[in-house]
């Protein structure tokens, strides 16, 4: 093989360890767990540095969307089907924890828990009828549940509050508001980390290779036996029962639930550019994207008040993201470090270095003078043995 | 003919009796086909194109309803019978042009192929079988399956095919995108298959070379069954070889390529 040199001399030993290195941080087994841990500490210290209450209570909404974006990850990220309605299951999970607590008079949180439960039942009625679309057609049907919803909790009145909205009783009356913001920043970096952790048990199960399989592609995975409508029906239940606990906790930390701001379509999709642009095939990618979507549109708030900029800001971020990092801010990253390293390789030269030293090993314990003529393919020397 | 209870042939793995089958409302693509597979055996579909070939293999896997007729698998009735189930009962459909999962390790493809597979004792033992019969599974266990060359791939599909332990599988076009030589490594991967005891019912478009490592072969044309018999005697045939085998003479013509 003529590129054979070529291909020995761009695999240096440090730079393809420093590579391997990298990768079973990726996905060792205790490995994403501690980076939780790590995560988890750093996040926790955003109160300490926080200037002033409106910095923390910024803090609160970046932590929600994080939350939301990685149960959005869940469904999306794994089995590919994007869902810009996932803010159904987090307006009725507000809705749900406000009207629980106003009329069952039952424990905030408790009454998150039994929202939680109560749309999770319900996303699997809706998962049953929107999964049975694939491709654009989902997309336009978590939308139109979205606008269904809108319409009816503007409307029912009597039950929801209409336009003037809900007031939900505050879980913690005689609390002061910078102590209510700091509160509820780590009742949601808990429930960080928590989805974070559920993410990651699913990925590493059966049921998370079953999903990639279906991302892939569906039908292949439904001719290997894999029942593919059940699974994915399973990653939406758990992924919209994880998205009504966000928005029920967001009920108790905000206090005021209006239908056009817990039924936001806009905010819907913006929860769905957080996961892509932070990279959906990796579990802290919606998080990232949070931070950075979380922030700029905080930012554009503070600067230039109730305009439309930020739908233009937010955009125009999709079409960046879209056509420059398809796969997310974190695989950009990935890309750069394994080009700055000193091997330069890429991922087809590393593996082909493993042929090569399992084919050099094999040769050895052999004894053979093959090893002068080593093919490119170890399956036609298996075949010839 | 077989009686209305069935093949009494303890042999016979997969049979199709009087199939009739098409799609939507439009015309009949099979019109009254039958085949056989017995066990440890690889029978060839060959014929033009649009004749069929490929509706067979659907049929056969439970992806296509048949219109009339009956399928049989290992002695019962599974006319109808949705794919799943079929895998459960033995047959494994590796589909045209669909090849690995490229995203996902060699692992993570053949212990996909066993997801129905329940018990992990088995499915560990049949990780090592599958390993045995294709040795590029075993050197390429953690690599990702789209960095694999395209004979490669086929063999790790072929290993996830095998992890159900099917008692025949269904092959459509596993030459499809593979050069020549490429070619002649998968159709003796297909003969590994015969040897690891599994029945295989194969559709090839290079038909010729299908049929030398084929035990039984059958025409199809216009959605019935031209001509059938032993492969051998299909490739002397010089009439079949100038209609549908390339055009080549047979006979003395087939040995040189």
């Amino acid at each position: 093989m003529p590129n054979d040199s070529e291909v020995r001399t761009a695999v240096a030993p440090p730079g393809s360890t420093a590579v391997a290195r990298l990768r079973s941080l990726g996905s060792g087994r205790t490995g994403p767990l501690v980076g939780i841990v790590v995560v988890i500490a750093v996040l926790a210290t955003w109160p300490l540095l926080a200037a002033n209450p409106y910095m923390l209570s910024a803090g609160v909404i970046v932590l929600n969307f994080a939350v939301f974006a990685t149960a959005w990850n869940l469904m999306g990220g794994l089995t590919g089907y994007v869902s810009l309605g996932h803010i159904a299951f987090f307006g009725l999970g507000s809705y749900g924890t406000g009207l629980a607590v106003i009329h069952l008079g039952i424990n905030s949180f408790v009454a998150v828990l039994l929202a939680a439960i109560v749309v999770g039942l319900i996303s699997l009625l809706v998962g049953w009828a929107a999964l049975r679309v694939r491709g654009a057609s989902f997309v336009i049907v978590t939308i139109a549940i979205v606008l269904v919803l809108l319409l009816v909790f503007q409307s029912w009145r009597s039950v929801t509050g209409g336009s003037s909205g809900l007031v939900v009783p505050r879980p913690f009356p005689d609390m002061l508001r910078p102590e209510h913001h700091r509160v509820f920043f780590y009742i949601f970096l808990g429930l960080l980390a928590l989805v974070l952790v559920s993410y990651l048990v699913v990925d590493r199960s059966r049921l998370g290779q079953a999903l990639k399989a279906i991302r892939e592609d569906e039908d292949k995975a439904q001719s290997l036996g894999i029942p593919t409508a059940l699974l994915k029906l399973a990653a939406f239940g758990i992924s919209c029962f994880l998205t009504a606990i966000a928005g029920g906790v967001y009920a108790l930390w905000f206090g005021d639930l209006d239908p056009i701001f817990q039924f936001d379509v806009v905010l819907s999709s913006q929860i769905a550019l957080m996961a892509l642009l932070g990279g959906v095939r990796y579990l802290f990618g919606p998080l990232v994207g949070a931070i950075i979507v979380g922030s700029a549109l905080e930012y554009f708030l503070l600067n230039f008040g109730e305009t439309q900029f930020h739908l233009v800001a937010t955009g125009l971020l999709l079409v960046a993201v879209v056509l420059f990092a398809p796969d997310g801010v974190l695989a950009l990253g990935a890309a750069l470090i394994r080009r700055l390293g000193p091997s330069a390789t890429s991922i087809r030269e590393m593996s082909a270095a493993d042929v090569r030293a399992q084919q050099d090993e094999r040769a050895a314990a052999r004894g053979a003078g093959a090893g002068g003529s080593v093919t490119e393919e170890p399956s036609e020397r298996a075949s010839d043995d | 003919m077989p009686g209305p209870d069935g093949p009494a042939d303890e042999q016979v793995v997969l049979r199709l009796d009087e199939v009739q089958a098409g799609y939507g409302k439009a015309a009949l693509v099979l019109r009254g086909f039958s085949v056989e597979v017995r066990r440890g055996e690889i029978v060839c579909l060959v014929g033009p194109n649009g004749a069929g070939k490929s509706t067979v293999l659907k049929v056969a896997s439970g992806l296509l309803g048949v219109r009339s007729g009956t399928v049989w698998l290992n002695g019962a009735d599974v006319t109808g019978a949705k794919p799943q189930d079929l895998l459960r009962r033995g047959l494994s459909h590796v589909l045209q042009g669909h090849s690995v999962f490229r995203e996902m390790t060699v692992e993570e493809n053949v212990m996909l192929g066993g997801y129905t597979v329940d018990d992990r004792a088995t499915v560990m033992d049949r990780v090592e079988f599958v390993k045995s019969v294709f040795p590029v599974v075993a050197e390429r266990w953690g690599t990702t399956a789209g960095l694999l060359s395209g004979g490669q791939q086929k063999q790790v599909e072929f290993a996830r095919a095998l992890m159900v332990r099917p008692d025949v599988v269904l092959l459509d076009e596993p030459s499809m995108g593979l050069d020549p030589k490429r070619t002649a490594g998968m159709f003796e991967q297909v003969s590994r298959l015969r040897e690891a005891g599994v029945a295989v019912l194969l559709v090839e478009q290079n038909a010729r070379r299908a049929l030398e490592m084929s035990d039984i072969g059958c025409v199809l044309d216009l959605g019935r069954v031209f001509v059938r018999g032993p492969a051998a005697e299909l490739l002397a045939d010089p009439q079949l070889g100038d209609l549908y085998l390339g055009g080549r003479p047979g006979g003395d013509g087939a040995a040189a390529s």
